[in-house]
């Protein structure tokens, strides 16, 4: 079912067009990831989702409901850039935000003191926002995210300046939650973690969704064009190669991808004459490949057209 | 629009706002402030004459020392029987003010005495010895040319003036100046107000966006019912502290004049029986307070002047804070805002002191200026009903104008962060909006 649909959205800032004609959709109880670089359309999306901002033309639909006041009640929404009103205790601070998403006061208190023991924050609901450090403020932000238990979960850039732990516990809240039924569409340009946990993505570059898909489509259609390789000696060798891309270099480990129907038998040969070979792995390319590789391409297009 | 969700802005404004230590103290340090202000003035005008300077006087008439005493026998000392150098002594030694000669052509040709007197004069000191002087030589002069008791009696008259104001309903006690003063301090506390809580409503604005929380809360609800809710939560406090002052003022100006005629009369029992006429004279009268008391119609005026008024402008404020990153940037804006109500509060002075010129009529209609300038003159004079009811209609339209303006800023400027914008890009959001 779909829970998320996107149709032929455009907005435009002035004559900057921020997005440009995108559509997708979000099945529901699966978790989305919108991968992009920085300026790509990603945020303005997701504020069109979150009925922040008004698309200039196109519709997008929550559950069925054209976005409105009524379906801001179905989303908990995280934005990149976090932000709690310091000088207010923190009970009363998650109070206010989910009785804002039109929670009723008791059942509000009782979700919040459920978040905050499962936080092991309890003890900082009489205290003010200011007297915490980044990371328990961080814990706080994903309460009032969540408190009010929407059916739809948006975190813009949720790990960017998380510390680990954060981080982890942030990982395991959205799993939970897609066990529990929920959906969850998030933004990052961290691909390992997209790899980790998405089951379907969106690719934006320029304002327009270059690649959509469920991850494992998305990943066979590039086809096994990777060469993982271990290795120990001089690596100069690689420089030597043409008609690849390598990422993930490192002293004694590339990830190799071959374009224009390079030989992989060639490269094989090549190491072996100039170092130790430890591994050699034919692989579908790395989302961070796949990434690189279609904006990359996506601008180049661009720029000669 | 969702009132619900706007009351619970207001309620989060107004709460963790009235709960401050600043907006306590200021609330209510400000009645403390003015009551002891009051008690001063009482306190300074009743015990002025509680310092009792002496002053020994060489009588070589033999009749103006008798009349001095009867004017004040506490102040008078005859020190005829000493020589002058002990006199002077004694002057020296603080045990007597002063001394004065009064030789005979005192009376006869207008000659002036010559008060000496050693450690502080003061001039009230001075000033009422010269007018106790100048009686008892009138009196002498009278009666020594037999003149009749009906002139004396035109001598000690003293005529004053009294006032009364008329209206529809017949003649009343009316106090111009008072009246006058009275419009000038509402319409300051307007403009204070105003100008205030609208700076507060601006920050607030402010740290909404630097905080980061607007985002969030824009996910919520819309822009409009989070400015509205602000709006109104600041206006509330705004009453709040207004309302506190205003029923504290009701109260001491209803208090103070019994309170201080209980004073008065208290310090009269411990004066000597014979002095107390003469006290009685010259002390504060109590029933001088009541001019404090004003009609209360005049607060609700205050109120609805303030309210709209605040409206106005808090759009505004709302406005400007949501096009800038930090308080430092809003200057350049707040130069359309200042000036109408500089002009306002300058043209006050000259409300107060002619209400009914015309420049005082335009101000008190020109909707920028009115709610400064309007209360001013309703409570100095009597201003015609359709003059207030205009002033009103013009207020409303020009605040639902700007409102319409300031919400379409504040839309797109609670989620614009980096460049300070130009007017020229305010206008485009005002298109965009």
């Amino acid at each position: 079912m779909v829970i998320i649909k996107v149709e032929n959205v455009t907005k435009a800032f002035g004559s900057n067009i921020a997005v440009n004609d995108v559509s997708f959709e979000v099945e529901k109880g699966r978790i989305f990831g919108l991968l992009g670089p920085n300026g790509a359309g990603k945020t303005t999306t997701i504020r069109m989702i979150n009925n922040i901002l008004a698309p200039d033309s196109g519709q997008i639909t929550i559950n069925g409901h054209i976005a409105s006041p009524l379906t801001q009640k179905m989303i908990g929404y995280m934005p990149e850039e976090r932000g709690l009103y310091k000088k207010m205790k923190v009970g009363e601070q998650l109070l206010y935000l989910t009785q804002l998403k039109g929670m009723k006061t008791s059942e509000a208190k009782k979700a919040i003191d459920f978040w905050l023991e499962r936080f092991e924050a309890s003890d900082w609901k009489k205290k003010e926002l200011g007297e915490l450090s980044k990371g328990m403020s961080q814990k706080i932000q994903f309460i009032a995210t969540i408190a009010h238990n929407p059916d739809i979960y948006i975190f813009d850039e949720p790990f960017s300046g998380l510390d680990p732990i954060n981080s982890e516990t942030l990982k395991e809240v959205i799993i939970e939650l897609k066990n529990q039924g929920k959906t969850i569409l998030f933004s990052t340009h961290r691909m390992e973690q997209v790899e980790q946990m998405c089951d379907d993505i969106c690719l934006f570059n320029r304002g327009k969704a270059v690649l959509q898909g469920s991850l494992r489509e998305v990943k066979a259609s590039f086809g096994e064009n990777t060469i993982n390789l271990e290795f120990e000696g001089d690596g100069s060798f690689l420089d030597k190669l043409t008609d690849v891309r390598i990422n993930n270099r490192s002293t004694n480990f590339a990830e190799i991808r071959v374009l224009n129907g390079q030989s992989m038998q060639d490269i094989l040969k090549l190491a072996m004459e100039h170092a130790e070979i430890h591994k050699f792995e034919r692989v579908q390319p790395s989302l961070n490949e796949i990434f690189i590789s279609t904006v990359g391409e996506d601008n180049i297009k661009n720029e000669e057209a | 629009m969702d009132l619900n969700k706007i009351l619970l802005v207001l309620k989060r404004e107004y709460l963790t706002r009235v709960r401050t230590k600043a907006f306590i103290l200021s609330t209510l340090l400000t009645p403390l402030v003015f009551i002891a202000f009051l008690a001063i003035v009482v306190f300074v005008t009743i015990s002025d004459n509680e310092v009792k300077k002496t002053v020994g006087v060489i009588d070589e008439t033999g009749v103006l020392f008798e009349r001095l005493i009867e004017i004040d026998s506490l102040r008078y000392q005859d020190v005829s029987y000493l020589s002058i150098d002990t006199v002077r002594a004694n002057v020296l030694a603080g045990e007597i003010d002063g001394y004065v000669i009064l030789s005979n052509s005192f009376i006869d040709s207008s000659e002036s005495p010559t008060l000496v007197y050693g450690g502080s004069g003061g001039l009230s000191f001075i000033d009422s010895i010269q007018d106790n002087l100048r009686e008892v030589v009138r009196e002498e002069r009278l009666s020594r040319s037999q003149v009749s008791p009906e002139v004396r009696e035109i001598f000690e008259s003293r005529p004053r003036l009294k006032s009364v104001k008329l209206t529809e309903e017949g003649e009343e006690e009316d106090n111009a100046v008072f009246g006058a003063a009275f419009g000038f301090i509402l319409g300051l506390l307007i403009f204070i107000g105003v100008f205030g809580y609208g700076a507060l409503l601006m920050r607030g604005v402010i740290e909404e966006k630097t905080n980061r929380i607007v985002e969030v809360i824009a996910s919520s609800i819309k822009p409009i019912e989070l400015m509205l809710g602000k709006l109104f939560g600041i206006l509330a406090l705004a009453v709040t502290q207004f309302g506190v002052w205003i029923a504290s003022y009701i109260g001491l100006s209803i208090l103070a004049a019994p309170v201080a005629a209980m004073i008065v009369e208290a310090q009269m029992r411990n004066l000597p029986e014979e002095a107390r006429s003469a006290a009685a004279s010259e002390a504060f009268d109590p029933s001088a307070l009541e001019q404090f008391i004003v009609e209360p119609s005049i607060f609700l005026y205050f109120f609805l002047f303030f309210f709209i008024g605040f409206l106005i402008y808090a759009g505004i404020f709302a406005a400007i804070g949501s096009a800038v990153d930090s308080e430092q940037d809003t200057q350049q804006f707040m130069l359309p805002v200042m000036a109408p109500i500089m002009i306002g509060y300058f043209l006050n002075l000259r409300v107060m002191e002619n209400p009914d010129s015309t420049i005082s009529t335009i101000a008190s209609l020109f909707p920028l200026t009115a709610p400064i300038n309007m209360i001013s003159r309703i409570a100095a004079t009597e201003v015609p009903f359709w003059q207030i009811g205009l002033s009103l209609l013009l207020m409303i339209g020009t605040f639902a104008g700007l409102m319409w303006l300031a919400a379409k800023i504040y839309r797109v400027g609670i989620l614009m962060y980096g460049k300070k914008p130009s007017y020229k890009e305010l206008a485009k959001w005002i298109k965009q909006g």
